[in-house]
């Protein structure tokens, strides 16, 4: 099964038989990425001190930029000297990025949402400046990703007003028809819509059916992980990847813990970005199979064992909890040592998962993953019922 | 530990290999050389991973216990090396009490006991409880404790006192040190102290002296206590005290030179036989967004000032590697633009590029020293250095004058200009 376009190719290797899981490859124009994949942010064009080798000797294979970061510093003037993010960054792979939509939304509190696009009071100045679905592109543009998104109607996920929401859904799509007239490298880069509809079915179904009829390479499922309750979380999940055909590839936004990735993947998402394993590394937390580990705490000072004793990353070679105790939270080393570990075991569980879908063990895989990681016998009733519904009974 | 002085050249400077670590028997360090200088046990920025990528050969490590004493618990548990739990097991280890990157308060001394500054508050420390903590660190080469932070404008009573609680304390390490099975396979430094008043520096010297047997190093302090003020003392004043100190030591001996120094005042101690620093300058320009950029040719003009200040707009499209020709990691791969984006942006990553291409230019600085010293010409480097320097710190003071210059009508709305589009964090 293949989709293939100058700038977008999706082969799907391996369907899972019993969930709505598949692996695949998706050719970009800088890499080929093998799906499912997690996507670590590297907000303004860095990963958390991280050197863009480190990156790919931990198998990244596409990372994320924040266009409204970018656009302000170091701005695209800079960045179209400098022949794009890819260059000025110094990295070779695939780049995703957001539309700046979100961050202005969350970031600024004046922002006020019209027709035209995003209307907001620079922080620089004071002075109006309004972020329209052609500029948005424009910028996007400028910095070259090899995947950008559409600029969306954002509403708080747990927003309750239906006609609010009701006119944010139209409203994307309306805008994702000015993002596409507005594309000037279509043959280099792909624009993804964005499914909308916050917690509403009805309106979800809808955005999705819409977004099947435009010319686009992928979708993006968004307006999600923003405070819902799982149980309200993972049925839009359900029913978008239900709506969504099987032949482009599917990004759910902003999701990015172990479990999420799990249930997630069975219901038919190939990519995912979260901030939580570089930022969770800031505070001394490191990820392992059986959760997380707060290396601050005291009971680490005297343990010789690395985090993770099946980690083959560069930072459970060398050093040891003990040790790591000593630096977090104190010393840069100490961020760089766990966003390593972190981001290792990120694209350790992709791995993993890719390989029992191309098995025909998936469903074995997640069996096993939700009964180690609750071995205390406590599985979210959430857990259950989204596995239920493609068909894994735990 | 074996010391072997290679070629010495027309000055006092000299070329010498240190061999024969017990903990790492294939190991060697080439001098005159800076150590890297280490916090809580971690070269500043760089992980172990990365290090690898800037050296492939065996580095002297410089840790010292006030940005290290918490190790303690973890290393007593451990009770290998601390090699072994920083993570950097391939290297040769240097412990001493300060690093000369911080300012600390003068003062706070009691009988035989010197403060320690650490994250956790002053600690206060004497020779008994240092040479416990070597016990547990068990470095490769352990600098004596000593009353080392004064400087040179210090008096007399101040550098006695200074001297003879050196004096006391060294008495008791060395007691210590061939008491202890481990660290009597390291190498052991005496501390030169109270450097402001030369006779009692020479008493100093005098003591180290005494216990040749145990001593194979000396380390000269007393010269700074970190501030900038006791840093810019002239070179001329410096050159003397190189040369007179060195005089009055043997050859064999390998000798240390502990603080933040430029790299005029680096070459003029290489001049005068002086082997190890303690790498905190390059540790220095780096968490200050400075690039040092020397050119080592002797033959080529120097084209621009041999610091950059990458915090300056004036990078912000410049597309460069920080210095052309560089092998760095960082310049081979990335430019000043993004340096400058990525310190303006307030991103770890500036802090890691800086780094990389800090102690490997650093550290090419000793290479072509070495090189200089053995084919006799390390006069002319030396010079050639001095001038590059020299020429930096005058720009310096310039730019210095033409701020303190009241400013004309329209310079100062230029700035507002600037200043309002200086970007805000959002
Ligand atoms: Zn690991
Ligand atoms: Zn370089």
């Amino acid at each position: 099964m293949a989709f293939k376009t100058p700038s977008l190719s999706f082969f799907v290797q391996a369907e899972c038989k019993t969930t709505r899981a598949r692996s695949g490859v998706m050719k970009l124009p800088h890499y080929s990425v093998k799906t499912p994949v997690f996507m670590p942010v590297g907000t303004q064009g860095t990963m958390k001190g991280l050197l863009p080798e480190q990156l790919e000797d931990l198998d990244c294979e596409i990372i994320l930029g924040n266009t409204y970061h970018l656009g302000n510093r170091p701005g695209t003037d800079v960045l179209e000297k400098a022949g794009g993010l890819h260059k000025f960054m110094s990295w070779k792979r695939a780049l995703l990025t957001d539309s700046g939509g979100f961050q202005m939304v969350s970031l600024l509190k004046l922002a006020e949402i019209t027709e035209e696009g995003v209307k907001f009071k620079s922080p620089y100045d004071n002075s109006e400046i309004m972020l329209t679905p052609e500029k948005s592109i424009e910028i996007q543009n400028c910095i070259g990703a090899d995947i950008i998104m559409q600029l969306d109607d954002v509403v708080q996920t747990t927003y309750q007003d239906y006609n609010r929401i009701k006119e944010a859904t139209e409203r994307t799509s309306r805008w994702l028809d000015r993002c596409l007239k507005a594309h000037k490298r279509p043959s280099e880069q792909n624009i993804f819509p964005i499914v909308q509809g916050l917690l509403n079915g009805e309106l979800r179904e809808k955005s999705a059916r819409e977004h099947m009829t435009k010319n686009v390479n992928g979708f993006a499922i968004g307006g999600l992980s923003g405070g819902e309750s799982k149980d309200e979380f993972w049925p839009m999940v359900h029913l978008s990847t239900g709506v969504l055909d099987k032949y482009r590839p599917r990004y759910l936004m902003g999701v990015g813990m172990a479990i999420d990735l799990v249930v997630c993947v069975a219901l038919g998402v190939d990519m995912f970005d979260c901030v939580f394993p570089t930022r969770t590394a800031r505070f001394g937390c490191a990820l392992t199979s059986k959760g997380q580990l707060n290396l601050k705490q005291k009971k680490y000072s005297m343990d010789l064992n690395p985090i993770d004793k099946d980690c083959n990353c560069s930072t459970c070679k060398t050093y040891t909890r003990a040790y790591l105790h000593c630096i977090v939270t104190m010393e840069t080393v100490a961020c760089h040592l766990l966003s390593v570990h972190n981001i290792a075991f990120q694209m350790r569980l992709m791995q993993k998962m890719r390989e029992n879908i191309e098995n025909g063990t998936f469903p074995e895989f997640v069996h096993n993953f939700v009964n180690e990681l609750y071995s205390n016998g406590n599985i979210p009733c959430w857990v259950i019922n989204s596995l239920k519904s493609v068909g894994i009974h735990i | 530990m074996r010391f072997a002085i290679r070629h010495t050249g027309c000055n006092a400077e000299r070329v010498g290999i240190l061999t024969g670590f017990t903990r790492l028997p294939n190991a060697s360090i080439e001098t005159p050389s800076a150590a890297l200088l280490t916090q809580s046990g971690s070269v500043a920025h760089l992980t172990a991973e990365v290090l690898a990528k800037v050296f492939s050969n065996p580095q002297l490590v410089w840790v010292p216990l006030s940005n290290s004493a918490h190790l303690e618990t973890g290393l007593k548990a451990q009770g290998e090396s601390l090699a072994k739990f920083i993570g950097l097991s391939e290297s040769v280890t240097c412990a001493t009490l300060h690093c000369m990157n911080d300012i600390t308060p003068p003062g706070h001394f009691e009988v035989d006991m010197v403060p320690v500054w650490t994250k956790h508050g002053k600690k206060m420390i004497n020779a008994e409880r240092y040479m416990e903590l070597m016990e547990v660190f068990k470095p490769d080469i352990l600098l004596a404790i000593a009353d080392s932070r004064t400087t040179l404008t210090d008096g007399l009573k101040r550098n006695t006192k200074a001297v003879d609680r050196t004096c006391n304390m060294l008495n008791i390490c060395v007691k210590k040190y061939k008491a202890s099975n481990y660290l009597k396979n390291s190498l052991l430094v005496g501390v030169i102290a109270g450097t402001g008043t030369m006779s009692k520096c020479k008493n100093c010297i005098q003591n180290i002296l005494t216990y040749r047997e145990a001593i194979g190093g000396v380390a000269l302090a007393g010269l700074t206590d970190g501030t900038e003020e006791s840093l810019n003392i002239g070179i001329d004043k410096l050159e003397d005290i190189f040369k007179d100190i060195n005089k009055a030591l043997p050859n064999d001996l390998v000798k240390f030179i502990d603080g933040c120094w430029s790299p005029d005042v680096v070459v003029t101690a290489i001049q005068y036989g002086w082997d190890i620093f303690d790498g905190s300058y390059p540790a220095k320009l780096t968490n200050a967004g400075h690039a040092l950029a020397l050119n080592f040719d002797v033959n080529q003009a120097t084209t621009e000032l041999c610091l950059l200040d990458l915090n300056d707009a004036k990078y912000k499209e410049d597309f460069r590697p920080v210095l052309e020709g560089c092998q760095c990691l960082s310049c081979k791969k990335h430019t000043r633009a993004y340096i400058c984006h990525l310190l303006n942006t307030r991103e770890m990553l500036a802090s890691v590029l800086l780094s990389i291409h800090n102690l490997h230019h650093f550290d090419q600085m000793f290479v072509h020293a070495r090189n200089n010293i053995a084919s006799n010409t390390f006069v002319i480097y030396k010079n050639h250095i001095v001038n590059q320097y020299m020429e930096y710190k005058q720009m310096q003071d310039k730019a210095k004058e033409n701020v303190e210059k009241p400013e004309s009508e329209s310079e100062q709305a230029k700035k507002k200009i600037c200043v309002s589009n200086e970007p805000v964090e959002a």
